[in-house]
């Protein structure tokens, strides 16, 4: 495949009162463009990712007339939180097709201002499923807190197995301009956080942002400063948490398509961007794509494995437990790191010599997966 | 084309396990074909209520104005498939065995399946 990620950007996450989605995304979308150096004039394809708040029917062509395009692409998507990485899989094979030269993809919501929590709650919990989930009253956090519950009891462990990720993520963010949380926190601090559906608690939890972000995926390299969109993965193999299987709910199968579409073991990877929605959603991730052993990735975040000088250098912005979660903006937000990382522009917090990288997302309850690999030098 | 049995969603005290017809495999949700072998031959026999206990949770932050907290349980049927139900025992844990009743509960107060341990049954060994 021929494609390039020549331009990425994000806004500041956080609760950011005033603009709206089509706002977050006229922001993200303008940085992205100058971060590629291209003209509005030049896209040919827009790709937009839905918006809970906005709730419009036609998100591209939304966003196009709102920031003066008129592409002779236009269309959104919604994969729950893969839709940013999938929509840049969709953009990497418009341009390797010859269907497209330069695609923008954007997506952005005002999720934390825009609409209350409990709408926001409720909005959410629909991907429960609507006649055999939904009316016992459950919640996206009580979702993955069963997931939680039968992880722990599987492996025999206890709530602080996974207390080290949100503890990593914040120290992460306290290093990123922009990102929602970044006063330090401990173990401790994650243990005593009030109980949201238990085990999780309050900090095992990302927050909800109001933000945007986007990419430019172009035919051809602009600059040294483009990256190889070496290889894309997808798997869809149920959506609802009843039909889950744990341990293969299709993360793996997706991980393994990208690395032989990029022709890469995992030994070829430097840096990772792995979706971090709940601490067990990013415990689930590491280890069923292979990273750590089965139930001991917290063991390895304890052990500083996902510091930026760690063995497997993750999520350095924050990740969506502390850098934030605009929606589908949140999981695009790796991908802006990772490129940051591979262009070797991320200053103090550099995972040094990196040419590799890997960014994963999951939608609804570990439902839909994309993986993406990243590499140095168009 | 079998007429489908009914079950909690259509207010009877009934959890429904499907059997493909074909390859054995077993589901609950609704699903037109075999996930595993694309088989659109399939039964629905009832469940007998009993199974493994894997999770548990209790919800705090609700929606719907639900009282909190909430239970909720994921229990894998003796018959095969995960079931998830509310929970209105609050001992059961993973690892117990567990049996479901039905009661009207829910945002919407309607019959739901709700888990409880599982009681020794009479003249078993324990």
């Amino acid at each position: 495949m021929t494609a390039s990620l020549t331009g990425v950007g994000v806004t500041s996450f956080g609760r950011q009162p005033g603009p709206d989605s089509l706002e977050w995304q006229v922001d993200a979308a303008t940085l992205a463009l100058g971060d590629a150096g291209i003209d509005p004039d030049d896209v040919d394809a827009v790709i937009a990712g839905y918006s809970t708040v906005a709730s419009h029917l036609m998100p591209a062509n939304l966003f196009s007339e709102r920031f003066g395009l008129r592409p002779a692409t236009a269309f959104g998507m919604n994969v729950g939180g893969a839709t940013g990485l999938a929509m840049l899989a969709q953009a990497a094979r418009l341009v390797s097709v010859g269907a497209a030269r330069h695609v923008l993809v954007v997506a952005g919501e005002d999720r934390a201002s825009g609409q209350s929590r409990e709408t926001s709650t409720r909005v959410l919990a629909q991907v429960g499923h609507a006649k055999y989930e939904v009316p016992l009253g459950g919640t996206v956090p009580a979702y993955y807190a069963l997931l939680a519950s039968r992880y722990l009891w599987t492996y025999g462990l206890e709530p602080d197995a996974l207390a080290s990720f949100p503890v990593q993520m914040r120290a992460h963010a306290a290093r990123k301009l922009g990102s929602q949380f970044q006063k330090p926190i401990t173990a401790e601090d994650v243990l005593a956080s009030r109980p949201v559906a238990e085990p999780l608690r309050l900090l095992d939890c990302c927050p909800v942002s109001d933000g945007g972000a986007a990419f430019v995926v172009s035919a051809a390299p602009t600059d040294t400063r483009s990256l190889a969109i070496a290889g894309t993965g997808q798997a869809h193999q149920h959506q609802h948490l009843s039909a889950l299987v744990p341990g293969s709910s299709g993360a793996a199968v997706a991980a393994q398509r990208a690395l032989s579409e990029a022709g890469l073991t995992w030994d070829s990877v430097d840096v990772f961007g792995i979706y971090d929605s709940f601490s067990i959603t990013v415990a689930m991730l590491l280890e069923e794509i292979g990273l750590t052993p089965p139930g001991r990735s917290g063991a390895y975040a304890r052990a500083g494995a996902f510091e930026v000088d760690g063995r497997y250098p993750m999520n350095t912005h924050g990740g969506l437990l502390s850098y934030g979660h605009c929606g589908v903006g949140g999981g695009m937000a790796h991908v802006a790191e990772v490129a940051t990382q591979l262009r070797h522009e991320r200053g103090a917090s550099q995972v040094a010599g990196c040419e590799v990288g890997y960014v994963h997302a999951d939608g609804g309850v570990l439902s839909a997966h994309v993986g993406v690999v990243l590499r140095r030098g168009a | 084309m079998r007429t489908p049995e009914l079950d909690w969603t259509h207010g009877e005290s009934t959890l429904l396990v499907i059997t493909c017809a074909r390859c054995g495999n077993h589901w609950y949700l609704p699903q037109v074909h075999c996930p595993v072998c694309g088989s659109v031959n399939s039964d629905a026999t009832p469940a007998a209520g009993g199974g493994l206990c894997v999770a548990v949770t209790r919800l705090h932050v609700t929606a719907d104005g639900q009282d909190a907290p909430v239970r909720l349980a994921l229990v894998e049927l003796d018959e095969g498939p995960v079931v998830m139900g509310r929970v209105h025992d609050a001992d059961l844990a993973p690892g117990d065995r567990a049996h479901v009743d039905f009661r009207l509960d829910g945002p919407n107060g309607v019959l739901v399946p709700s888990f409880a341990k599982e009681m020794p049954q009479k003249g078993s060994v324990s």
